[in-house]
């Protein structure tokens, strides 16, 4: 066991080993330190980074009796998932003033939401992804209801119900496989479903599962949450929101198509006709809406129906792709939800509120504009290339997905008018009269905006060293 | 290789400047701006026109100028690579020059927000010389969606004090992004899949039009691919049924924007088609030709009627632009070497007619504020040199004789009726012959109208030319004589 952890799971224990200090702190510590508590909380997440160094990718380790593993694919999974929550912990200030009293378990409540992502990407069995996927989910729900008022406890609820339901399905999908299979094992079900015929029931079992897991991508049946969790949830959240559950539950999807998923044809069309449907749903909603936050949610669900579809039509090409586009996505979103958590007033979210605030402060403006273009998918952004590199991935599966690219493409020219809707009031000139010293910016939110719009313009620029990596990890799975 | 004589510097010359301009170390004196951008537009023309000089020279100076290639993401297989052949030589051209009148004209429709419309006028030039100059499809596709930027900014953005079709410009800018994206979006699905079948056919995953040429792709699945870039291409051409952006955008853009869409732009599109329907899918553009032959007559012959109906003197420009690309359309579809020369050169032609018909109705409009047909009356009277270089541009643009349009109209006619391909080409070019006389219909009533007639009286003190519109207006018409008299200096490049 100690070789285990030594082999693996350090960084995980390392984040366990700062919750516990969190809340031990929290108990002992009055509020009025409670500054103290972000940069514990940053200190923590970096020691993790540090110590992804040890963790054995080759070959692939299995600890824990098969229930957890570690290799190439986890590695750049739990890496990314900890730089995302390095930067929604820097983004954490303004919301902490708020909660002094409970800051401390605040942030052991957030890096429990890390750790079960890591967790997620490392499950190596369902028992193990079902209770990190459970950690991850109840860390959620206390972070959204976290911020004051009415709206934030009501989006809490309704994901915690939605949540609920797709658990159910995941589990039931899981029951049948058991029944099929004898095992919870991801090892064991790959080799049974490749030494035997696969059934009707193995189907089923597999879009359940997938189904159950995608409601965290606000995939189609379990859509609706994301618009009204959005609305009510405070900006820093909303950054920890749309990057950390999304890749945990990619990463996890994806190995479950590779391996013990894979043996279905079946379930390629159905979740690539539920993606589509979704990127439908998610852009026809947004063009009506006029809070940034809302059509930021639909950007959300969409973008993660593109990145579905692609993974559906299991390859390791595609795999790759997958992996690029999230990248390039997470990092686009987290700059963006800094950005709304600088100028951002809590109750209103219009787009006109954001007018003219280009002429008030150019380059974080700036910033905001290029992560808003490459969330367009417009050149010399990221965005471009993952979007471009992602649907050649669909282009190469055959003329089959036709359809479903030509679909893809025309949805893209209607998210671009809902992005040119946040884009362009930030550039017309206004009579309201900004104060911009209202606006407590401090140095980590711009750290985190004006980083995130660099890493997008370098990765548009060069893009050769990242997709490399990405083929790398795909073709070591 | 001479960095300093090279397309990469052509090409990103006017990008590096634009971001010099928009930064806040550069002055935001109006004036220096100004001067300053004048000054990198004529420096741009110059370097463009030395480029012309040493292309396909022996000189060892410029050895390897035609081409310049570079790794760019290779497990795509696309590389940064820019070549210049005749067709992308004349048209870089052309373009530099089109924006240098344009910098030239900025100075009285320009009042506002100087450093970013000029940043955003270089960023535009630098896009469209990507276009013309890529030699791999994905980075044509990144110019081409990199174009819409600066295009947007510059026809919605505020750039005048009091200008009463500003919210009208706004829209008119989101409908040109919207349709050039969407009408992108299908190109990408074409280049996708040409990029994937070519890797089928050839083995190498490889975007360069060059790898391109020699793949055989099956023949169904080669014109749906050319059907999905025509959709592309057509949007900017444009081609009819796409075409509703373009007299909204044309009109409500400030003059020199107009005269930068309307005398290049569109080109891209018909530069597209011919770079890759013409060139890379040669099979399957013999198919489609006769029906791109009839949206060409019909672009001819309804744009003519409907321009005609108008009485926005810049919309009657727009509609007549849309009427003589569809001429350009045709000459291509007639898949022959004076097909092609002439609808080059019609494309060098129309640019400079446009250009000058554009500031024409800029400085109307600039003078009287007013751009309705029949209210604006007696501009011969007060100002008599605009009269004098209307009428010469306007009978260039009919197609009088003396002046390019001529030429290059007639040979498309002859290129067309020519063409080995179907019937049905030639016999769009025995309709479109006669039809042509519609243009003289609507640019007479463009010159009737709105010239001739009572001045009133508050327009009395109107001042004529300004040096500035003079020098525009007489480099525009010298083109037309030049290239008038002498066509041979192109068509004699192409072939």
């Amino acid at each position: 066991m100690i070789n285990d952890i030594f082999n693996i799971l350090l960084p995980h224990i390392t984040i366990g080993a700062f919750i516990i200090l969190m809340l031990i702190l929290g108990m002992i510590l009055s509020p009025r330190y409670y500054k103290y508590a972000r940069i514990i909380a940053v200190i923590g997440i970096s020691a993790a980074i540090a110590l992804l160094s040890t963790t054995q990718t080759e070959p692939q380790y299995f600890g824990f009796k098969n229930s957890i593993m570690s290799d190439s694919y986890t590695l750049l999974f739990n890496f990314i998932i900890l730089v995302c929550g390095f930067f929604v912990t820097l983004l954490t200030k303004n919301l902490v003033k708020t909660v002094k009293r409970s800051a401390y378990t605040f942030y052991a409540i957030l890096l429990t939401a890390i750790f079960g992502g890591m967790n997620i990407v490392s499950a190596n069995d369902f028992l193990t992804l079902l209770v990190s996927v459970e950690l991850l989910g109840f860390s959620s729900y206390f972070l959204i209801s976290v911020s004051k008022g009415y709206y934030s406890k009501e989006a809490a609820f309704k994901y915690l119900l939605t949540s609920a339901v797709s658990t159910g399905i995941f589990l039931f999908g899981v029951s049948y496989l058991y029944g099929i299979t004898g095992s919870l094992n991801f090892s064991n079900i790959y080799e049974y479903i490749t030494a035997n015929e696969t059934s009707l029931v193995y189907t089923i079992s597999a879009i359940m599962i997938i189904l159950g897991l995608a409601s965290k991508l606000a995939v189609f049946p379990f859509a609706n949450w994301i618009i009204d969790v959005y609305k009510g949830c405070e900006t820093s959240i909303l950054a920890f929101l749309s990057t950390i559950p999304k890749l945990a539950m990619f990463g996890i999807i994806c190995r479950l198509m590779v391996f013990p998923l894979s043996n279905s044809f079946e379930l390629t069309f159905v979740i690539a006709i539920l993606s589509l449907i979704t990127a439908l749903w998610a852009n026809t909603y947004a063009i009506r809406e006029n809070n940034v936050k809302v059509i930021l949610a639909c950007s959300a669900s969409a973008n993660a129906s593109y990145a579905l579809l692609t993974a559906s039509l299991v390859s390791v090409y595609n795999l790759s792709t997958v992996i690029f586009y999230l990248i390039c996505y997470v990092i686009m979103n987290i700059g963006v939800f800094a950005y709304l958590n600088i100028y951002g007033d809590n109750k209103n979210f219009d787009v006109n509120y954001f007018q003219g605030l280009y002429h008030k402060n150019h380059g974080l403006t700036g910033a905001y504009a290029l992560l808003i273009i490459g969330l367009a998918g417009i050149p010399i952004t990221s965005g471009f290339i993952a979007k471009i590199y992602l649907f050649t991935a669909i282009a190469n599966s055959g003329f089959v997905f036709v359809p479903f690219l030509l679909g893809l493409l025309l949805l893209t020219v209607i998210a671009l008018y809902y992005y040119l809707k946040i884009l362009l009031p930030l550039f017309h000139e206004t009579d309201k009269n900004y104060d911009v010293q209202k606006f407590s910016t401090n140095f980590s939110q711009k750290f985190v905006l004006v980083s995130s719009a660099f890493i997008t313009l370098i990765i548009g620029l060069c893009p050769e060293m990242l997709i490399e990596l990405c083929r790398f990890i795909a073709y070591n799975i | 290789m001479n960095i300093f004589l090279s397309i990469p510097f052509l090409v990103f010359m006017p990008l590096v400047l634009s971001m010099l301009i928009i930064s806040p170390l550069f002055t935001s004196n109006e004036v220096t701006v100004r001067r300053f951008s004048k000054g990198v537009f004529g420096f741009h023309f110059l370097y463009t026109l030395l480029m012309l000089l040493f292309f396909n020279s022996s000189n060892p100076y410029a050895i390897n100028i035609n081409i310049f290639g570079m790794d760019w993401i290779q497990s795509l297989g696309i590389k940064f690579s820019l070549k210049i052949d005749t067709v992308s030589m004349i048209l870089s051209v052309l373009t530099s020059f089109v924006f240098f009148m344009a910098s030239i004209s900025s100075k009285f429709n320009i009042r506002k927000n100087h450093k970013f419309y000029y940043s955003m006028l270089m960023l535009l030039e630098t896009a469209i010389l990507g276009i013309f100059t890529a030699n791999d499809m994905f980075l044509f596709f990144l110019f081409w969606e990199l174009e819409m930027i600066p295009a947007y900014f510059l026809i919605g953005g505020r750039f005048q004090e009091n200008n009463e079709y500003q919210s009208e410009a706004k829209k008119s800018a989101v409908k040109f992004i919207l349709f050039t994206f969407a009408g992108s979006m299908f190109m990408l699905l074409g280049i996708l899949l040409l990029h994937y079948y070519n890797f089928l056919s050839n083995g190498i995953l490889s975007a360069s039009f060059a790898d391109i040429i020699d793949s055989t792709i099956p023949m169904g699945i080669q014109l749906f691919i050319a059907v999905c870039l025509i959709i592309g291409f057509g949007v900017k051409l444009p081609i009819i049924p796409l075409h509703t952006w373009l007299p909204d955008a044309h009109t409500n853009a400030p003059t020199p924007v107009s005269m930068v869409l309307a005398g290049i732009l569109l080109k891209t599109g018909a530069y597209g088609i011919y770079r890759f329907n013409y060139e890379l899918l040669p099979q399957s553009f013999k198919i489609i030709a006769p029906i791109l032959g009839i949206l060409a007559l019909i672009n001819i012959i309804y744009t003519a009627f409907v321009s005609y109906a108008q009485t926005d003197i810049k919309r009657i420009v727009a509609y007549s632009s849309i009427s003589n690309m569809g001429l350009i359309l045709l000459g291509l579809c007639a898949i022959n070497k004076i097909g092609l020369s002439a609808s080059v050169f019609h494309m060098i032609s129309h640019g400079l007619v446009t250009c000058g018909l554009f500031m024409i109705a800029g400085i109307v409009y600039l003078r009287f504020k007013d751009r309705n047909i029949n209210t604006v009356q007696g501009v011969a009277t007060v100002m008599p040199r605009l009269f004098g270089f209307s009428v010469l541009i306007v009978l260039a643009s009919i197609g009088v004789p003396l002046f390019a349009p001529f030429v290059s109209e007639v040979l498309t006619i002859i290129g067309t009726l020519n063409s080995d391909i179907s019937i049905i080409i030639r016999f769009s070019a025995l309709l479109a012959l006669p039809l042509l006389i519609l243009s003289s219909c609507y640019m007479l009533k463009f010159l009737h109208k709105g010239f001739f007639g009572e001045v009133k009286e508050e327009y009395l003190k109107i001042n004529d030319l300004s040096v500035h519109e003079f020098v525009v207006l007489a480099s525009v018409l010298c083109g037309l004589i030049i290239f008038g008299l002498f066509p041979n200096s192109i068509i004699g490049m192409i072939n």
